[in-house]
């Protein structure tokens, strides 16, 4: 489904879940768009954003109107959609991120592990063990939405958001989780830290994660 | 040169900001004045998109002029003024500016953001292809630093020798100007989630009236007044949201997003304002009553066009007076 959003784009709305195969058409879709935004000069999509199991598409509202921006988003989708299945490697590499859990690295990780009723050595092999999809960026530069979390680890978000979040934190929050790229606010579970670097501006691709990428966490020894 | 005495309440760089970034959670950041940034493009001959310009808020900085300049301002009249020569300068033109002089700021008479800029646009880095500040991301803007100016900071032109820029007037208006009165219509098109709201929500934002908040910034305008009535499951997955969008929070309080806003949201958004219309939006202050017209997609799109037209108009105008100036 296409929907107007404003009157410079439209909203490709492919579903309304955190699923992984539908956030894999966002993407697809999200490239379709990109690639025809590089074929030609002329053409008028602006740079698309993906979110979970949506794409806002900004088009040049002085060159085509809604109407012909909707039909040729539709026919974009439509090819997207018949050739996404033939394209296989489109991830990549699997991103290691090294975390230290727990401690004060990890100040909810006690909580996580009393209020989902495993110990903390189980939390932390269930984080651990699994390999994630980048869903989307957002929140702020270079946060990566990571998914899913294995459902014993599932918790809705702290009653309190913290004011500061220590920059390179690990969450989890519902069925996600990710490393704060910076000192924000947050309101998410904190059961590591890490070193990396998740957003460096003076790098030629500043995040260190893209949508669509794979990531895994490799705990480091606990002290 | 300038050189900052007192920074004021809120001064940061901006250009026009970078929308192709939002797909790595980058906020499009730029002038929250648009139209602004344009004419202050065209006044300093400043590259179109990349010209930064200092957007000041409300109480403006204190600025000591080190080497004699040519200023450029637009968008609100904050009463800026060469304090010495008790020389007002106003939105839309340009001046020369004498070292040993300073500029000071006044009382916000028609809006809340004013922006100055320097022959060329001000010598700032590109980050990510913009000078705009990125506060949340700490980068951009003076030094690159993702923060507001502060007392010490120099700000350089450019193009430090054009001194033949001084005395140049932009024909049209300078920026999305409210009034003293501080009461403004804002035109909308119905949202992408328009069907999720129960009936009559988008009647309520066109019917009520609304003030705006103190708790507003550059990331969002709040809205107070009568709640609206908000959708039963308010629990959305997240969507990439845009400039204007409408925002409808449980407090049924509406939030319009400008040029900081996060790049994916889960509030439902009713209504998403019309792109003509964001010069105005950005310069709503604490307190300034607001209303919502509901327009066609259609209609949105022909103001926006025949807004652009009187803008190139405007600046083709702006040139042939600058080039008589040259040659006479």
């Amino acid at each position: 489904m296409i929907v107007p959003f404003g009157d410079e784009a439209l909203l490709v709305v492919l579903g309304e879940v955190i699923d992984a195969a539908v956030n894999q058409q966002a993407h697809a879709v999200a490239r379709g768009v990109r690639a025809a935004r590089d074929e030609s000069w002329h053409s008028p999509w602006g740079v698309p954003v993906p979110s979970y199991a949506s794409v806002l598409v900004p088009y040049d509202a002085a060159s085509i109107d809604e109407a012909e921006a909707t039909r040729r988003l539709t026919a974009l989708v439509a090819r997207t959609a018949r050739t996404a299945q033939a394209s296989v490697e489109i991830e990549g590499p699997v991103q290691d991120i090294a975390v230290r859990y727990g401690n004060a690295d990890g100040p909810d990780l006690e909580t996580v592990a009393d209020r989902t009723g495993l110990t903390t050595d189980q939390v932390i092999e269930a984080h651990a063990s699994t390999v994630y999809t980048v869903y989307l960026l957002g929140f702020v530069p270079g946060f990566a939405y990571l998914g899913i979390l294995p459902p014993e680890l599932e918790l809705p978000r702290r009653n309190e958001p913290r004011l500061r979040v220590p920059r390179g934190s690990v969450g989890i929050a519902g069925r996600q989780t990710a490393v704060y790229p910076f000192e924000t606010p947050g309101g998410w579970h904190l059961i590591g830290r890490s070193d990396a670097v998740l957003w460096d501006s003076r790098r030629e691709s500043p995040s260190l994660l893209r949508a669509g990428q794979r990531v895994r966490f490799v705990p480091e020894p606990r002290a | 040169m300038l050189e900052v005495v007192d920074p004021g309440l809120l001064s940061t760089i901006q250009d026009a900001g970078r929308p192709w970034a939002a797909d790595q959670g980058v906020p499009r950041g730029g002038a929250c004045d648009p139209l602004a940034l344009r004419v202050l493009e065209q006044l300093v001959g400043g590259p179109a998109g990349s010209t930064a310009a200092l957007e000041i808020t409300l109480a403006g900085p204190e600025l000591a002029v080190r080497e004699t300049c040519v200023i450029g301002l637009s968008g609100a009249d904050l009463e800026c003024e060469v304090t010495e020569e008790r020389r007002p300068l106003r939105p839309g033109t340009t001046a020369l500016v004498r070292a040993g002089t300073t500029l000071r700021f006044g009382a916000a008479r028609d809006g809340c953001r004013a922006y100055l800029s320097l022959a060329g646009g001000i010598d700032v880095p590109l980050v990510l292809g913009s000078r705009s500040t990125c506060s949340v991301g700490g980068f951009g803007g003076i030094d690159g630093e993702g923060r507001p100016i502060r007392a010490g900071d120099l700000l350089r032109p450019m193009k430090p020798g054009a001194l033949g820029l001084a005395g140049r007037r932009w024909p049209g208006r300078a920026g999305g100007s409210v009034g003293a009165s501080g009461s403004t219509v804002v035109r909308v098109v119905a949202g992408p989630h328009l069907d999720r709201f129960p009936k009559g929500s988008l009647e309520g934002l066109r019917s009520n009236s609304w003030e705006v908040s103190g708790r507003s910034d550059r990331m969002g305008i709040r809205l107070d007044g009568s709640a609206l009535p908000v959708p039963a499951r308010p629990d959305l997955v997240s969507i990439p949201v845009t400039w204007g969008a409408v925002q409808v929070p449980p407090s049924g309080q509406p939030i319009v997003l400008l040029a900081d806003h996060q790049t994916v949201g889960g509030y439902p958004i009713v209504a998403v304002v019309a792109s003509v219309d964001r010069p105005v939006l950005g310069q709503l202050r604490a307190g300034d009553a607001v209303r919502f017209e509901v327009v066609e997609a259609v209609l949105a799109r022909r103001l926006k066009i025949a807004s652009d037209a009187i803008f190139d108009a405007d600046a083709a105008m702006f040139r042939t007076d600058a080039s008589d100036a040259t040659a006479g």
